[in-house]
């Protein structure tokens, strides 16, 4: 799954949980999954910035901050993504 | 709150002419299925939109202090952005929304609502110490996102009108949190049919079935 589509899912998470889908609980431990599955990826990995937001989305997520304030750590990873493929 | 009774043999015959009798598109309604069978169909259809249905309409809100700051920072947002629209406080809803109208503002909705999700988070989050614990803000552009509600209730209601005929379930299409939600709130009275979601985000869907089968 390429990194961009691996960071959508990880916001979709993050924003099921803020919006209370009403069918399951979602946890701050398969957030934080989604989220370390993105910074797996060698594509996240070469990008620095990209590394500095997904890590601050995971410690955000474990310190319990607003879920959407994981969300926007996380669209700014997404943002560097783009911004580091447009400079390559 | 108008409302009208609409009967026909199918749900879009009943809704039809309870839309005609007042005068309003699917866009501007609720539907309530009241009673079916094989042989009628009869619905209570509910204008939910007042203030586009009737012009002449209420007076804006009086300016709360919470609301008008949260209102006044997502205004100052857009102009950052370089959007030029109006930010009105929802009355009478809670949690506070807020309206965002202007002119071409489907680049702030996105694909399937993706930028406007977005927009909610940073919204949430700059308005967040103004805010109590837990509470939150939601944000609608052009309405997009009760029009989007009223579609998946709609989209429900077939969907088990469509499982009690023929007792099999239906996977409906991958939907956002809010839409399950709305499907879910939908369906939960209704003593046959239940629901319930399957797969991973984003490609979450909702399935629906008989009530007996889902326990």
């Amino acid at each position: 799954m390429p990194a961009a589509e691996r960071i959508r899912k990880a916001i979709a998470v993050v924003n099921a949980a803020a919006d209370g889908a009403g069918d399951e609980e979602i946890t701050p431990t398969e957030i934080a999954e989604a989220i370390r599955d993105c910074m797996e990826l060698p594509e996240t990995a070469a990008v620095p910035k990209v590394r500095k937001f997904l890590a601050e989305a995971l410690d955000a997520t474990s310190d319990g901050m607003p879920a959407d304030f994981v969300a926007m750590t996380l669209y700014a990873a997404l943002g560097a993504l783009q911004e580091g493929r447009s400079l390559n | 709150m108008r409302s009208a009774e609409g009967r026909g043999r199918t749900l879009d015959e009943a809704v039809d002419a309870a839309l005609i009798e007042l005068g309003e598109t699917r866009r501007n309604v609720d539907v309530k299925v009241m009673h079916e069978n094989p042989d009628e169909t009869v619905v209570e259809v509910t204008v939910i939109d007042p203030e586009a249905a009737d012009s002449s309409g209420e007076l804006p809100p009086l300016p709360n202090g919470k609301s008008e700051t949260v209102r006044a920072l997502l205004e100052g947002l857009l102009k950052h952005m370089g959007v030029r629209a109006q930010v009105q406080v929802r009355p009478g809803t809670e949690p506070i929304t807020l309206d965002i109208t202007g002119r071409d503002l489907g680049a702030l909705i996105g694909w399937r609502g993706e930028t406007l999700r977005a927009l909610q988070s940073v919204t949430n989050v700059m308005v967040g110490k103004h805010l109590d614990d837990g509470e939150r803000v939601i944000v609608d552009v052009e309405r997009y996102r009760q029009r989007r509600e009223h579609t998946v209730r709609e989209i429900a209601l077939r969907a088990a009108r469509q499982v009690k005929m023929t007792g099999d379930a239906i996977t409906l299409d991958a939907m956002q949190a809010f839409e399950r939600r709305a499907i879910h709130l939908a369906l939960e009275s209704d003593p046959d049919v239940s629901s319930s979601s399957i797969g991973e985000e984003p490609d979450r869907r909702v399935v629906v079935g008989p009530r007996k089968a889902a326990e």
